[in-house]
């Protein structure tokens, strides 16, 4: 029984860093003037909340396409929603003319690179595709 | 050459940051449902002992389109199966975003009296199959007119405050709702949400109509000498002047109804809870008090849902002559509900549900008490794309 809840924890242990490995970056433009912001804040820009960067500029968010892995990590840590919550909360806003939500604007590569070119948009990659074409301006 | 193709890179983020903004949104919802009531003394309108497809079939389209940077149109088309399939337009309106914060719409909006207004249709939004009928229960949803919305944040609470005015004429009802406004406020912090609203409209009936035939029965039927009830009240001791103010005071037209209601949720991804809880109260004691209310619990496992509500629904009657012609009219009402249900999300925009739920209905009338109960059983498919 001890051996097995050993093996539990490594397993654990295990998981959490390989998790932990796939560490998520949040990006904008280098021409963004924002330097930092807050997990908060992100979350209330990605779910519509709000709709500026903290320094009043206009913010524009995109998602990574259904099912990639940055998104089930963004949307599990950053928004703590599933992929059916995201669905039904999008659909309370966009079936009252609330809200949108951020496009799906492809994967990591695609993502960095509309990011680059637009100091509006605001995205999250997996940190490995990190170039000096981007600002990371949240990580986790 | 580099300035050209610099100038050409720039025109297309220009293009494309301008096609974003013209895009015309398409979205829509299907609900597909299946009933069977299993006692026909129960009435619950449209669905009976023989099994329906069409009572909770409801499909609607929405078109959206950014005009420019602060304006937005919105139209919502809705087919619903419980109205022969008659297309309505729930919401079609032009909303302008006076800045971050501050939005104004004008054309046909939703009233918003209840937590799960905005959406009421969309069932993919909620758990249920249908919102349970004792609370949900006023008989239409627009309003005609202007609204603000107000977004505002105290703390750690996000809120918003919705005001609205407006008209709103039933067909065939023969009843114009008008000075129709209310307020809506909300709130929510993390897990939990609060909401509050109050609503008021002026009854103006031009005599025809369904509405129009109600007002006139009920008042010949107090007033003309001779009839049961006009005979049951002068033998109850009640004077002619007595039953004549009483005559006044049932007739509709002009008179005022109010609503209010509350609501607190909570969710925190694996639990779930919501309690609602209205009142509707007339001047005319025609529209006599109705107190309502839901509980609502529900446990995520993965893509399964299951939740439980009791919900009620039951008249406060006036009291003196207006009490006896009330109960007369059989005014008096009460119903409750238990509702135990599951949903299945089987992908990330799809679900299908199934609800079990008990009726009891207790209504007491001049003819006596009729207290029955009953068992609905409901199936439902609800797609949103």
């Amino acid at each position: 029984m001890k051996t097995f809840k050993h093996s539990c924890s490594v397993l654990l242990i295990g998981l959490a860093s390989s998790l932990a490995s796939a560490e998520i970056s949040v990006i904008v433009s280098t021409n963004n003037p924002n330097e930092s912001i807050d997990q908060n804040t992100v979350s209330k820009i990605f779910l519509g909340k709000a709709k500026s960067f903290p320094d009043g500029s206009q913010a524009v968010p995109i998602d990574q396409d259904d099912g990639a892995a940055a998104r089930v990590a963004f949307n599990s840590t950053v928004l703590g929603k599933s992929a059916s919550q995201l669905k039904s909360y999008w659909s309370r806003l966009i079936f009252t003319g609330k809200g949108t939500p951020p496009k799906q604007s492809g994967n990591d590569a695609a993502v960095k690179e509309l990011v680059a070119n637009n100091p509006n948009i605001i995205g999250y990659v997996d940190s490995s595709v990190v170039d000096s074409s981007v600002k990371v301006v949240h990580k986790f | 050459m580099k300035n050209i193709a610099k100038n050409l890179l720039l025109a297309s983020i220009g293009i494309a940051s301008s096609s974003q903004a013209n895009d015309l949104n398409i979205n829509g919802f299907l609900s597909v449902g299946a009933s069977m009531l299993d006692n026909d003394k129960v009435e619950i309108s449209g669905y009976d002992t023989n099994g329906g497809f069409k009572q909770d079939t409801i499909l609607g389209l929405q078109l959206s389109k950014q005009v420019n940077d602060s304006t937005t149109v919105t139209g919502q088309l809705v087919s619903r199966g419980s109205e022969d399939y008659n297309t309505e337009s729930a919401w079609a309106y032009i909303n302008f975003a006076a800045n971050d914060d501050l939005d104004l719409r004008m054309g046909r909006l939703r009233v918003p009296f209840y937590y799960y207004s905005d959406f009421l249709e969309v069932g993919f939004a909620y758990d249920w199959i249908r919102p349970p009928a004792e609370v949900y229960s006023v008989p239409f949803s627009s309003v005609d007119g202007v609204d603000a919305t107000y977004r505002f944040s105290i703390g750690n609470w996000d809120n918003s405050a919705q005001a609205y005015y407006g008209r709103y004429t039933p067909e065939g009802a023969g009843v114009d709702l008008r000075n129709f406004t209310g307020l809506a406020l909300s709130g929510q912090t993390g897990d939990f949400s609060l909401r509050a609203s109050y609503h008021r409209l002026e009854i103006i009936s031009d005599g025809t109509g369904s509405f129009g035939a109600v007002n006139q029965g009920a008042a010949a039927l107090i007033g003309t000498t001779g009839s049961a009830l006009n005979t049951g009240l002068l033998a109850a001791g009640y004077s002619n002047q007595d039953i004549a103010g009483a005559v006044d005071d049932f007739t509709l037209t002009g008179q005022e109804i109010g609503f209010y209601g509350i609501a607190a949720g909570y969710d925190n991804g694996d639990y779930s809870a919501i309690a609602e809880y209205t009142q509707s109260f007339g001047d005319a004691p025609f529209i006599p008090i109705v107190n309502t209310y839901l509980v609502k619990a529900a446990k995520r496992f993965s893509d399964i849902t299951a939740h439980l509500t009791f919900t009620s629904s039951e008249t406060e009657l006036d009291s003196g002559i207006n009490e006896t012609i009330q109960k007369s009219l059989m005014l008096e009402d009460k119903q409750s509900s238990i509702i135990l249900g599951a949903r299945y999300d089987y992908d990330s925009s799809s679900a299908l549900k199934f609800e079990i739920q008990q009726l009891t209905e207790d209504m007491r009338s001049g003819a006596g008490e009729i207290d029955e109960t009953g068992m609905l059983y409901s199936v439902a498919i609800d797609l949103v794309f």
